[in-house]
């Protein structure tokens, strides 16, 4: 009988660890999907809305949209912070903490720093190692297209290379001030050991039209 | 081992946990059967709804930012 139950409960324990992978690399996937459709849904019919009004900066509901079209996975609800909780919803982050990202919005010089997930949760960076150097990265808000030129890749760093974030990213080879975005995740695939980096820095700015017609990058 | 009246169909005279409980559903082979699965899938829901999103953030699978801790 002991025995019985011992093998049983290893029996358990595997399909339970079995369930744990189904779980982490297809359900999250399906809930963070259904949430990132919903709030990206809220924040494009608030632009709608309120056309030509001084635009109020909302950043709680999210503040644009990501496109990298060689990660082919259409576009990316950008909110604001890192915390598991704000991308568990499928959507990618702005950093808050440890670096203050600067947003392309104010115009000014500094580092726009994303994370998201690589697996699980909307998996929205999963392809991110698809990125090469002159790929663009575009950004979309309420009425600008930003348009930005990955030119550097960092394949696997540390966890706690915060330097990454620096408003100007030496690491990168830069050290003029400027525009540069740079994406997070984490690498090798369905771990956390490390971090995969790229950087882009801004190549121009377009207005959006009344169609929201695409800059060339994305059509 | 004691053998028992209406043991799992496919494991005739052992005697485990999930033999305990099948002994004790009520019921013949099919109502048995269902009841089995209806616990089964409510397993599944707890796990999935309670049990892995607890459990997710304490494995080191899914962290993606860079951080100073």
């Amino acid at each position: 009988m002991a025995v019985s139950v011992f093998g049983e409960l290893l029996i358990t324990a595997g399909l339970v660890l079995g369930l744990f992978v189904v779980y982490s690399l297809w359900w999250t996937n399906v809930v963070a999907d259904r949430e990132a459709h919903k709030q990206g849904d809220k924040v494009r019919d608030g632009w709608a809305q309120d056309k030509g009004g001084p635009g109020a900066l909302d950043t709680k509901a999210g503040i644009g949209f990501l496109h990298v079209p060689s990660m082919k996975n259409g576009e990316v609800l950008v909110e604001k912070g890192t915390s598991t909780k704000v991308l568990n919803d499928g959507v990618a982050g702005y950093y808050t903490d440890p670096v203050k990202s600067s947003l392309p919005m104010t115009g000014k010089d500094g580092n726009f720093t994303l994370a998201a997930h690589r697996d699980g949760h909307g998996a929205k960076f999963h392809n991110i190692d698809k990125v090469r150097k002159g790929d663009a990265i575009v950004f979309e808000t309420k009425d600008k297209w930003y348009v930005y030129k990955a030119y550097a890749i960092l394949p696997e760093t540390s966890k706690f290379n915060v330097k990454v974030l620096q408003s100007v990213p030496q690491q990168s080879g830069k050290k003029k001030p400027g525009q540069y975005i740079t994406l997070t995740t984490c690498t090798p695939v369905y771990t956390s050991r490390y971090r995969y980096v790229v950087w882009g820095e801004l190549e121009r700015v377009e207005k959006v039209d009344s169609d929201r017609t695409p800059p060339k990058e994305l059509r | 081992m004691v053998r028992v009246a209406t043991p799992v169909p496919w494991c005739d005279g052992r005697d485990g946990m999930y033999g305990w409980i099948w002994r004790h559903l009520p019921g013949n082979v099919w109502v048995r059967a269902l009841i089995s699965l209806v616990l089964v899938l409510a397993m599944v829901y707890v796990l999935f709804q309670y049990v892995f999103p607890w459990a997710e953030p304490l494995l080191p699978f899914n962290d993606v930012t860079v951080d100073n801790q």
